[in-house]
């Protein structure tokens, strides 16, 4: 596994169904990030399918970070508190995918 | 199978119509209380099942403390989930037409069934089909993993074509 992770990518299109996040300097806001990982049982247009659900992200988004999960190994598709972020890894295991959270240093 | 030019799955004014042969949903039924049984934790004792660790997956990969309160917090409600599904498309196997719901249980459970037999099949990333052999088991589970793989791109087709004026949702991705 790579020992230092990505730059988180840029912050994502809100989703309807998302709120909206508050920023404060308190260390347990420190923002988390959410990494899904390559595998080779997924599908690439069912990874897509799932980030289009649960992230609202376009057809076009979607595939963009589906690519990198394939071609990078991981890539981030979501950040937020360590809550928001469970949620969302929570959410990603029911889809089957492999996804994972760790603090955005 | 023979060649169409109409999909098999595919959305109608009425729900989502499922034309697929009687020996599938045959094969389903089979498969189906297999998963129940890796889900419950039946089969050979001592051994971890690698099926269920890919179906529970980590959260907190370098964080035991967090890791322990993730899985205490939705271990439960994930099984709960996958279980839920599970009946769900037992009791449509025979369904010509789809809810929105099911269809949507039916993609994630074909789905499950693919994980729990490509970990065991240990299956990379340029797996082909092979030629299968009849009489050997590991054969017929690649040939089986393969199917589904195809039933799932079938299934997810629906919702890719749910915006036909669409140009994003063109299909062929995979």
């Amino acid at each position: 596994m790579n020992s230092s992770p990505p730059p988180p990518s840029p912050m994502p299109a809100q989703a309807p169904t998302r709120e909206s996040r508050t920023t404060t300097l308190v260390d347990e806001d420190v923002p988390w990030i959410v990494l899904v990982w390559n595998d080779p049982i997924n599908l690439m247009g069912y990874v897509v399918m799932v980030l289009q659900k649960l992230f609202g992200y376009s057809n076009t988004k979607a595939t963009e970070l589906m690519m990198d999960v394939h071609e990078k190994g991981r890539a981030v598709v979501a950040n937020g508190t360590q809550a928001d972020a469970e949620r969302d890894v929570a959410r990603l295991h029911e889809y089957g995918l492999w996804a994972t959270m760790q603090k955005d240093n | 199978m023979s060649f169409s030019l109409r999909r098999r799955i595919r959305r109608t004014g009425k729900g989502v119509s499922i034309k697929i042969e009687e020996e599938e949903r045959k094969l389903l039924g089979h498969l189906i209380p297999q998963l129940r049984d890796v889900l419950v934790g039946v089969g050979p004792t001592g051994d971890v099942d690698d099926g269920m660790r890919r179906l529970f997956p980590t959260a907190h990969p370098d964080d035991v403390e967090n890791e322990a309160e993730f899985q205490g917090s939705h271990r439960d409600r994930l099984l709960a989930v996958r279980l839920d599904r599970l009946e769900l498309v037992e009791a449509t196997l025979s369904a010509e037409l789809l809810t929105d719901a099911e269809h949507g249980a039916w993609i994630t459970t074909v789905n499950d069934l693919r994980l729990v037999l490509g970990t065991r099949l240990d299956v990379g990333e340029e797996d082909d089909h092979d030629t299968v052999n009849p009489d050997d088991a590991a054969s017929a589970a690649a040939a089986t993993y393969h199917y589904l793989g195809h039933l799932l791109s079938e299934l997810i087709e629906v919702v890719q074509h749910d915006e036909p004026d669409d140009p994003r949702f063109a299909p062929g991705l995979d």
